[in-house]
């Protein structure tokens, strides 16, 4: 399979304190990547850089043929758009429901408005929402809030799906609607790369794993 | 989509919305009636020059020959116009109604007291001092009078530096105000804005993480200040063009035959929305500028 993202001897630092020493490694299209490690690691930061919220202090990325590290500015939201991002802190409109959040993203990625409907129903019956699309994420709970960043993150087809600790705090019963979720995705052809300190889930489901401990990989 | 989102912010901050939309409204109303009492004075100004503003008076023993040689020098000259001789009869009707509730005076007269003139209007007032000087030179005339004056020809030169200096100080004075309104309108706008972008900045973090250009984020919040500027513009002219319909009347009857106001109701309509399409383009543009300012700032200070 062609390889959709690299790290290739990746460091990042902030003042003294070292994120990232060295990281490297690769994603191959349609793969699904654990990233674990204990909080701290430098889990986040991979997603950050990835995003381009911030360059890496040495080292190259490159994303779908992308050279993320040496994109300009007025090219990061084009970068954005092609990965599906589901945020530790979920990132939701809080005062927009959660069939306007998804519309929100297809408008920005500038989806014709004739398939927003079809798209919507498809990616909220998937995490089981369909009955929630008009309500806004303080009517959810918690689980239900990190489905509807999922809703979000899948309704424009992206080419990668990150999601950053989608299990957080969540009890076994919604991890594993989740992790199904996930892994429906990834068995239609998308590439999933998760992070999560949750040790259970990444054994109960058996993918390849990037350990990172102190910002450097393990294994 | 974006139009909506607008919406949906003014309904959810109604207190700024109405700050907004009152200073906006409050300003333009008071353009409003400024640019009507500029419109007004001009009127003024442009009637004066229409009326027959000099007049020639001969001395009695002036030939016809040489009046008509007078008058067509006067007829041929590019600086006057509306030119008339009046006899000394049309001269003792003139006193005659002006002097109509009071017909004694009329009858106590006979037209050899009165002099025959020449008069004629000036095609610009600044040319008023040289004119007169020039047919005060000539055989035939005895004194020089200037309708805008109630005096002799020597108080001339102080009635039209007056009259330029109050319309001088109408269109000064007025743009002065104009601005001033223009720029507290601005400040308030942006402040809005700026309280919107604000409350706004978590959203405008997830936006720009979800890969939204900032044009995309900008959108909204622009729509939204172009809806108080609109709003603002449109309420004020309104309020400001009532307020001047109910008083044309009074505005009318207090400068008499001059025409300071159009005659017909169409012609004061397109005065109006002249004014309101005006009005309009410096409200967009305010708001335009305004969070244009408000935004880069707060996308700004959040890339730091």
């Amino acid at each position: 399979m062609p390889q959709i993202l690299e790290f290739a001897h990746v460091e990042k630092s902030f003042g003294k304190v070292q994120a990232l020493r060295d990281v490297s490694f690769v994603v191959d299209e349609g793969e699904f990547l654990f990233i674990t490690g204990p909080t701290g690691a430098g889990k986040t930061t991979i997603l950050k850089l990835l995003l381009r919220e911030f360059s890496p202090s040495s080292g190259q990325i490159v994303f779908d043929k992308t050279k993320v590290h040496e994109i300009r500015k007025k090219e990061v939201p084009a970068l954005r758009q092609k990965i599906g991002t589901v945020f530790q802190d979920f990132q939701l409109l809080s005062d927009r429901t959660l069939m306007e959040n998804a519309e929100t993203a297809l408008s920005i990625k500038k989806v014709p408005k004739k398939d927003w409907r079809t798209r919507i129903d498809t990616v909220l019956d998937l995490v089981g929402l369909s009955d929630r699309r008009n309500l806004f994420p303080s009517q959810l709970s918690g689980g239900e809030i990190q489905r509807a960043s999922m809703a979000r993150a899948l309704v424009v087809n992206p080419k990668l799906i990150f999601a950053d600790e989608p299990t957080g705090n969540l009890d076994w019963e919604t991890t594993d609607k989740i992790m199904n979720v996930l892994e429906k995705v990834n068995k239609e052809g998308k590439t999933v790369i998760v992070t999560t300190h949750n040790r259970k889930v990444v054994d109960k489901m058996g993918k390849r794993v990037i350990e990172l401990d102190h910002g450097h990989i393990k294994k | 989509m974006h139009f909506s989102v607008s919406l949906e912010n003014m309904r959810r901050s109604p207190f700024q919305a109405a700050a907004a939309i009152s200073t906006l409204a409050l300003a333009f109303f008071v353009v409003t009636l400024i640019s009507l009492v500029m419109f007004v004075s001009h009127q003024v100004v442009t009637e004066f020059e229409k009326r027959p503003q000099v007049i020639a008076f001969l001395t009695q023993d002036a030939s016809v020959q040489s009046i008509d040689a007078l008058r067509m020098k006067l007829e041929g000259d590019p600086r006057t116009t509306n030119v008339r001789f009046v006899t000394k009869e049309e001269a003792l009707e003139i006193y005659r109604s002006a002097t109509a509730d009071n017909p004694l005076l009329g009858e106590l007269v006979s037209p050899s007291v009165f002099p025959a003139s020449i008069e004629f209007s000036l095609v610009e007032l600044s040319f008023a001092q040289e004119v007169v000087d020039e047919i005060s030179a000539e055989p035939i005339i005895d004194s020089v009078g200037f309708t805008a004056n109630v005096g002799s020809e020597s108080e001339l030169g102080s009635v039209i530096v007056r009259l330029k200096n109050i319309v001088s100080a109408v269109r000064i004075g007025g743009v002065i105000i104009a601005g001033v309104l223009a720029l507290n309108s601005f400040l308030v706008l942006t402040v809005v804005i700026s309280l919107r972008v604000t409350t706004k900045r978590k959203e405008i973090g997830a936006l720009s993480l979800i890969g939204a250009t900032p044009g995309f984020v900008r959108a909204p919040i622009l729509f939204e200040a172009l809806n108080y500027a609109f709003l603002g513009v449109f309420i004020g002219w309104f309020l400001g063009a009532v307020a001047v319909l109910y008083s044309a009347p009074a505005i009318v009857g207090f400068f008499g035959d001059v025409t300071v106001l159009p005659k017909s109701i169409s012609d004061f309509l397109i005065l109006l929305f002249v004014i309101l399409g005006i009005e309009l383009l410096a409200g967009l543009l305010i708001a335009f500028i305004g969070s244009s300012l408000a935004v880069s700032r707060a996308l700004r200070q959040r890339t730091r």
